[in-house]
């Protein structure tokens, strides 16, 4: 794109919205609002038969990655990777290429309701934005203790405005949960960089230069922190220097679409990461002629071989090739934090970087300099419980579906009864919209402006930016523009006209922060910004941490359960539907899973010698029982998982959320605990799960032939 | 009749003369007057049950068949059980079915004429009406399974003004052409002898039935003139309908053949499709020869045992040849040793649908091999009435196995495909099985189903003599 | 005008760099206007994805390991499908040199898709409607499929076709890279590389010499366009 970018384009590019019928109208020389506007009065870049592109951010994740959207006739058609971008550099997951399918799906919310939480004695009915904004304004006058918000990870501009807001209003600040985020272990990761470089950043892994690289759990090729930043670097860790390819080494209890693409992969005990990392540790700074620190020598190579069922030999050669690597690097992230000894794992591993010295150093460990503010799950269970004793008159929830995302052992849904007035601005009929009082849609995503700073891809300093590709096509109304009325409509009004003035008051600092580009004023500035689709530095640059305070132990080591006969260790983890807001996509339905090929349902992973075991086959529906609840899912005879292990994918068994989502596959969250590890994210191992057999049988949608595959008929 | 006497030329074998030559329909003669009389019985005699039949598989017709494939138009292909990787199905295995059993036609007919073999004389005209009608149920598929059969004539060289020609490489045009000059040349070749039958009915009925056939005779008169070119032209025509016939299968074979399609790119497919054409076709014949004989007036006089004896020694040894042409395709793709091709015949041996294979097997060579060496057996018409059809079953089994379930395991393991036949196909199969019936139940009160003239002739040729106190059995060379 | 070079579009895949994650699916079904089909024709193959990833799986527990081959119309030079089409619908481009499906005179015999080593094609066996709003962001570049008609991937000719017309209407040769694919602009492993084979110095020339390189089905003489290179150790095809 860049090198195509003529003084046309970039006319194009400032333009904000343009649709079938509408151009923008508004004061000044850029326009803030989406106005619809009769076809025959065509914007003057607005050509038949000639595309349009406009830069913007992906909101399908928290990753943040840089999109054009390409628009023809006021229609968003496809959406292209930014190659500008930091995060992605043109790139793009299934995710966000089928983002369209959000915009235009048929079951969005197309205007503000009352909702009446699904009681038949209390209809829903549509209402005006006037009403709403008066709704809103009332709740925002409960007392403020008693107000509380609960955000998802996306979009970061909201966040700051309701942290704001919340501020101004003496209220509690916002909760900022999403299951993406749980199941990454980002609060512990967040933690464990706290102690260990006394900065809470998520850290940045240069896996592309790496040259031994041991991933712990984190499956950064489909799910953690940033999949096609991380996706590209092992594109390039593989190829992308002609001298060396690179080598990669996972320990997951089931092999995930990284081990997948592993050289080794080492089927880990769950919950035995931290006694593996401590050992390797050890070995490692004998290996390299350091003392050994104190808190590695917490676990022996033997205790380690033991408790984790790897093999002390292959422990062994394991550390000597991490030691004598020129590049070595280890990661962490998803089951290997979900656990008891979660924090552990992450200050171990994190501190393993440090014993090979990569810390800041190409292909080694880097900071991420926005501040993350994901919530851990103990503060969302603080919530709950406040929730439930009364303590909360307003809930205020966007871009998270706490009915769907949380545990349902927290009781969620039980609190919510509890709480009198809950207000949803989410643009779909979600569970937990429907269970809401009113719901208020906010645009969705490609109709919206908004920033995103907390990119945890970026090799350096970037914000990425949002705007509207076209005209909203309902009458919802950004939430930001909703509460700040609402503010204003009671007398407490924050000092921003609108959403646009707001971020363009954010970005103020950016002005002349060495960015590749500078303006004079914010107006300039604020046409570059949304015509290169946010802001970034030209040079990468992260900063290093500094060498870690290594404690005298990084914490207490809870062995991992033996579970016993007939039960097992139950793993759940996210493909390309994400936290499940991807199954209202019919075509995120239809591809198939990366591993196992099915599409359109759920299943449960389940090793062949263990189903055999089980007198299990492909296809026979089990119910997976936990002591918080049970579901029902389909065997998938996994050759590539741990025969005490079974998973189970997230993201399905939806009750809400429109017609390609309900009533297909099974929610694990329903049976997962809530129960955390030290960081507060939720910790899974520890609950085991029991399989029975239902007697019926419901074929999975899977791509592969089970004959070609595995000559079954 | 232009008869010249020849000397004795045939003694039949001493174990045939031991029994009564009047057996044979062609020692057994009757007036010319009562035989006419007859085959007019047969024809214009309808019983309840005929019209019940009638009308029952006209309903067939009309709803399984147009029915089910106008649903299938109007709502997509999606209705019948392909899928990727088999894209063809029932109404390719189905019209392979049809095209073979339209040999029979033509072979009993135009291969037993040129070589003279005289048991076939009585039920000529009855397979050949087999030969067009399962052309005409046959030729309805190549439409059905089109994706979109509104541009159907598509693939007609047609001139037009985009001068498009549809692509002469593809075997789909050979076969267009092939089997529409099949269906016209076999359609001339069972209209010619009809003529002097249809004179003879004209002289016999009044009404419609008189309008009809005098339109149909074309003035029959029976001058020497009109037998000389009517002769003149069957033989020019069975002659020239053998290479027709034998192109046609093998060019339906060529559809399978010229593909990359592991197991179909074989160069034995030609024979190989033409043999196993004669066998269900010939089986087809047995079949409906007990059926118009054990249903229709008159008939077990023309229609008798030596007829499915005969039939039933060609029936063995085409089976025979079937099974060489299957062990020679079989045998060679094994040795050749290509992995997908090999693993195509273990597929088929062990495969879950092995039991189609082994259905052909036993269907195509072990039951007549036990069955068809035996004279008695050949002789007892209900036994060969379900011998012939489980042929037909097991040529069924066979297209079966080489279209879809060659398809389904081809080099591509993590593609391959099981294929399930959905009602619709079903019903569109039945379908046309029924308009085969249906149309040859309408004919067989339209048009004599035995040639009478023909009959006549050969008992004209055949007489016994009396050699001292013996009747020995004579035949004179017509001609 | 100035003659321009005839390109011949190929494109390579680099196995070691391929994850199997499946966007070049949803790339590729977005641009190309591919209808989704449903969970129960899914199960049943009818699936009409233009390009799959193919995972089998390698190894016994626990070295176990997927391979992950994207498999797409490999665009071969002498293609199997081309000559059994009656109606012309599968025909090979003078311009592109590649290997092209006509919709609207494709009548369904399906035998391309037969004939097809690589399974690549598929067919439209119903009309996959859309829902409203959903046609809004249909390709208006790409034709709409009816029921009854085959389909594949075509290299994005469209985004050949647009590439092209830009370069001559700027008076300019095409750069190489310039011409992406969906399914190449979006493989975040940058495992697709797109470009024009008769150019020995593009990019894509210079991957398809690489030592890693094989051709699927080589055995049977199709000349695919598309050039595989092998993953490394156990890792890829």
């Amino acid at each position: 794109m860049s090198e195509k970018i003529t003084r046309r384009d970039f006319l194009k590019l400032t333009a904000m919205g343009a649709a079938a019928t509408a151009v923008m109208t508004g004061c000044g020389p850029m326009s803030r609002y989406v106005v619809r506007r009769p076809y025959t009065q065509m914007p003057e870049y607005n050509q038949t038969g000639e595309s349009t592109y406009y830069a913007s951010t992906c909101r399908e994740c928290p990753a943040g990655c840089g999109i054009l959207v390409r628009t023809r006739e006021g229609r968003a058609l496809t959406i292209e990777g930014n190659p500008n971008h930091p995060v992605n550099r043109g790139r793009l997951c299934a995710r966000g290429l089928t983002a369209q399918q959000g915009l235009y799906n048929p079951d969005r919310v197309r205007g503000p309701r009352f909702q009446g939480r699904g009681k038949p004695t209390s209809p829903p009915r549509d209402l005006t934005w006037e009403e709403a904004v008066q709704v809103v304004g009332s709740a925002l006058q409960k007392p403020p203790e008693r107000i509380a918000f609960l955000l998802g990870l996306v979009p970061d501009h909201l966040f700051d405005l309701v942290s704001e807001l919340t501020q101004a209003l003496g209220a509690p600040p916002p909760l900022r949960y999403g299951a993406l985020a749980a199941l990454d272990g980002r609060t512990t990761l967040l933690e464990a960089t706290r102690r260990l470089f006394d900065t809470p950043a998520l850290p940045y892994f240069d896996l592309a230069q790496a040259e031994v690289t041991l991933a712990f759990g984190a499956d950064f090729l489909q799910a953690w922190l940033s999949p096609v930043t991380y996706t590209r670097a092992y594109g390039n860790m593989r190829q992308g220097n002609p001298r060396r390819r690179g080598e990669l080494i996972v320990f997951e209890p089931r092999q995930s679409l990284t081990a997948g693409n592993a050289d080794r992969w080492v089927p880990i005990a769950p919950g035995s990461e931290a006694h593996v990392a401590l050992a390797l540790g050890g070995r490692v700074a004998e290996l390299r002629g350091l003392p050994v620190p104190e808190a590695f020598r917490a676990v022996s190579l033997e205790e380690a071989a033991r408790v984790s069922g790897i093999p002390a030999a292959q422990l062994e050669d394991l550390a000597v090739t991490f030691a004598t690597a020129e590049r070595p690097l280890a990661l962490v992230g998803g089951s290997a934090l979900t656990q008891p000894n979660g924090l552990v794992t992450a200050q171990a591993v994190l501190a393993l970087n440090a014993l090979v010295n990569n810390l800041g150093q190409p292909g080694g460990v880097f900071l991420t300099p926005a501040e993350a503010t994901p919530a851990p799950l103990t503060a969302v269970s603080d919530l709950v419980r406040r929730m439930q004793a009364g303590e909360i008159e307003v809930l205020f929830i966007h871009g998270v579906n706490p009915l769907f995302e949380l545990p349902a052992a927290l009781g969620f849904a039980a609190a919510l009864e509890n709480v009198p007035l809950v207000i949803s601005f989410a643009p779909f009929p979600d569970e937990t919209a429907l269970q809401s009082d009113y719901i208020f849609p906010d645009h969705s995503a490609l109709e919206s402006f908004g920033y995103q700073r907390s990119l945890a891809g970026a090799d350096r300093p970037a914000w990425s930016a949002s705007q509207p590709v076209v005209v909203p096509l309902y009458n919802t109304r950004a939430t930001v523009d909703v509460l700040l009325a609402a503010a204003q409509a009671i007398g407490r009004a924050l000092p921003y006209r609108d959403e646009v003035d707001f971020i363009q008051q954010k970005i103020l600092p950016l002005l002349n922060a060495g960015g590749f580009y500078t303006a004079p004023e914010i107006l300039t500035f604020w046409s570059r910004w949304l015509q290169y689709g946010g802001w970034w530095t030209p040079a990468a640059g992260l900063p290093a941490p500094r060498s870690p305070r290594l404690p005298a132990s990084f914490g207490t080591l809870t062995p991992p359960p033996a579970p016993a006969e007939g039960q097992f260790y139950l793993l759940t983890y996210t493909n390309h539907l994400g936290d499940g807001s991807g199954a209202n996509r019919p075509w995120l339905q239809e591809l198939p899973d990366a591993m196992t090929t099915v599409t359109w349902n759920t299943w449960v992973e389940i090793h062949p010698t263990t189903a055999e075991h089980l007198g299990l086959k492909d296809d026979d529906v089990v119910r997976i029982t936990t002591p918080y609840g049970a579901v029902e899912a389909s065997v998938y005879r996994y050759p590539a998982i741990r025969p005490d292990t079974i998973a189970i994918p997230f993201g399905q068994g939806h009750t809400a959320l429109g017609r390609w989502a309900e009533g297909r596959g099974c929610n694990p969250a329903q049976i997962l605990p809530a129960a955390t590890n030290p960081a507060g994210d939720p910790a899974f191992i520890g609950t085991t799960a029991t399989l029975m057999p239902t007697g019926r049988r419901r074929p999975l949608a899977r791509v592969e032939s089970k004959d070609g595959v595995y000559g079954e008929h | 009749m232009a008869v010249e006497s020849k000397p004795l030329e045939t003694v039949l074998p001493a174990a045939h003369v031991e029994e009564d030559p009047r057996e044979h329909l062609m020692f057994d003669p009757r007036p010319r007057e009562e035989m006419n009389r007859m085959i007019m019985e047969a024809m214009t005699t309808t019983s309840r049950r005929y019209w019940a039949w009638v009308i029952g598989l006209a309903l067939v017709v009309l709803i399984c068949l147009f029915g089910a494939w106008g649903n299938m138009i109007l709502t997509g292909m999606g209705l019948a059980g392909i899928r990727r990787p088999v894209f063809w199905g029932l109404f390719i295995v189905t019209f392979v079915f049809w095209i073979g059993i339209s040999h029979a036609g033509t072979f009993v007919s135009a291969i037993l004429r040129v070589f003279k073999a005289e048991f076939r004389r009585p039920f000529t005209r009855a397979s050949e009406l087999m030969t067009t009608f399962g052309l005409a149920a046959g030729a309805l598929f190549p439409l059905i399974h089109l994706g979109r059969v509104w541009v159907f004539y598509w693939m007609i060289p047609y001139p037009n003004a985009r001068w498009l020609w549809p692509n002469f490489r593809s075997p789909l045009v050979w076969d267009f052409l092939a089997i529409t000059t099949y269906l016209l040349s076999s359609t001339i070749y069972l209209y010619l002898p009809l003529v002097p039958d249809l004179a003879m009915a004209r002289d016999r009925t009044t009404g419609w039935r008189h309008t009809l056939y005098r339109l149909l005779a074309l003035g029959w008169r029976g001058t020497e003139a009109e037998w000389h070119r009517l002769r003149r032209a069957i033989t020019i025509f069975a002659f020239a309908i053998i290479p027709v016939m034998f192109s046609v299968h093998t060019i339906v074979s060529w559809d399978f053949a010229v593909g990359v399609v592991a197991g179909w790119h074989s160069t034995i497919f030609g024979p190989y499709f033409i043999i196993g054409a004669i066998l269900s076709g010939v089986a087809a014949v047995v079949s409906i020869l007990f059926v118009l004989r054990s249903t229709m007036q008159h008939m077990d006089y023309f229609i008798r045992k030596e007829h499915f004896d005969a039939l039933g020694k060609l029936l063995l040894v085409f089976s025979m040849a079937w099974a060489y042409f299957f062990f020679n395709d079989y045998l060679l793709t094994w040795y050749g040793g290509e992995e997908a091709a090999r693993r195509i015949l273990t597929l088929h041996a062990t495969g879950p649908a092995a039991w189609v294979w082994y259905l052909m097997l036993i269907c195509n060579v072990l039951i007549p091999w036990l069955t068809l060496w035996n004279r008695t057996i050949r002789r007892t018409p209900w036994a060969m009435f379900i011998i012939t059809l489980l042929i037909n079953v097991g040529m069924y089994a066979e297209r079966y196995t080489i279209i879809p379930l060659t398809l389904g395991h081809q080099r591509m393991p993590f593609d391959w495909g099981v294929y399930t036949p959905r009602p619709t196909e079903i019903s569109i199969v039945i379908g046309t099985f029924a308009l085969f019936l249906l149309l040859y139940l309408l004919a067989s009160r339209l048009i004599p189903l035995v040639p009478v003239w023909e009959v006549q002739e050969g008992q004209m040729a055949h007489t016994l003599r009396r050699v001292g106190k013996a009747e020995v059995p004579s035949v004179t060379e017509l001609e | 005008m100035a003659e321009e070079r005839p390109a011949k579009w190929g494109l390579v895949v680099d196995l070691d760099r391929c994850t199997g994650c499946n966007a070049c699916i949803a790339a590729c079904s977005m641009e190309n206007n591919v209808p989704f089909v449903g969970e129960d024709e899914v199960a049943y193959g009818r699936a009409l994805y233009w390009i799959r990833t193919q995972r089998y799986w390698e190894g016994e527990y626990p070295a176990v390991t997927p391979t992950f081959q994207p498999v797409m119309c490999q665009q071969c030079g002498n293609a199997p499908c081309e000559p059994v089409c009656p109606v012309y619908a599968s025909v090979h481009s003078e311009e592109e040199q590649i290997n092209l499906a006509v919709y609207n005179r494709c009548v369904g015999t399906r035998y391309c898709a037969n004939n097809c080593p690589y399974f690549a094609r598929v067919f439209n066996w119903f009309d996959y409607e859309l829902p409203e709003p959903m046609r809004s962001y249909l390709n208006p570049d790409v034709t709409v499929r009816r029921r009854g008609v085959m389909e594949k991937c075509t290299f994005c000719v469209q985004r050949i076709v647009r590439g092209r017309q830009k370069a001559r209407a700027e008076g300019r040769e095409l750069r190489d890279g310039e011409i992406q694919p969906a399914c190449v602009q979006a493989c975040p492993a940058e495992a697709l590389v797109f470009g024009d084979l008769s150019d020995p110095e593009s990019r894509v020339s210079q991957l398809a010499r690489s030592q890693r390189r094989y051709h699927l089905l080589e055995e049977l003489g199709t000349l695919p366009r598309v050039t595989y290179l092998k993953g490394v150790g156990n890792h890829g095809g």
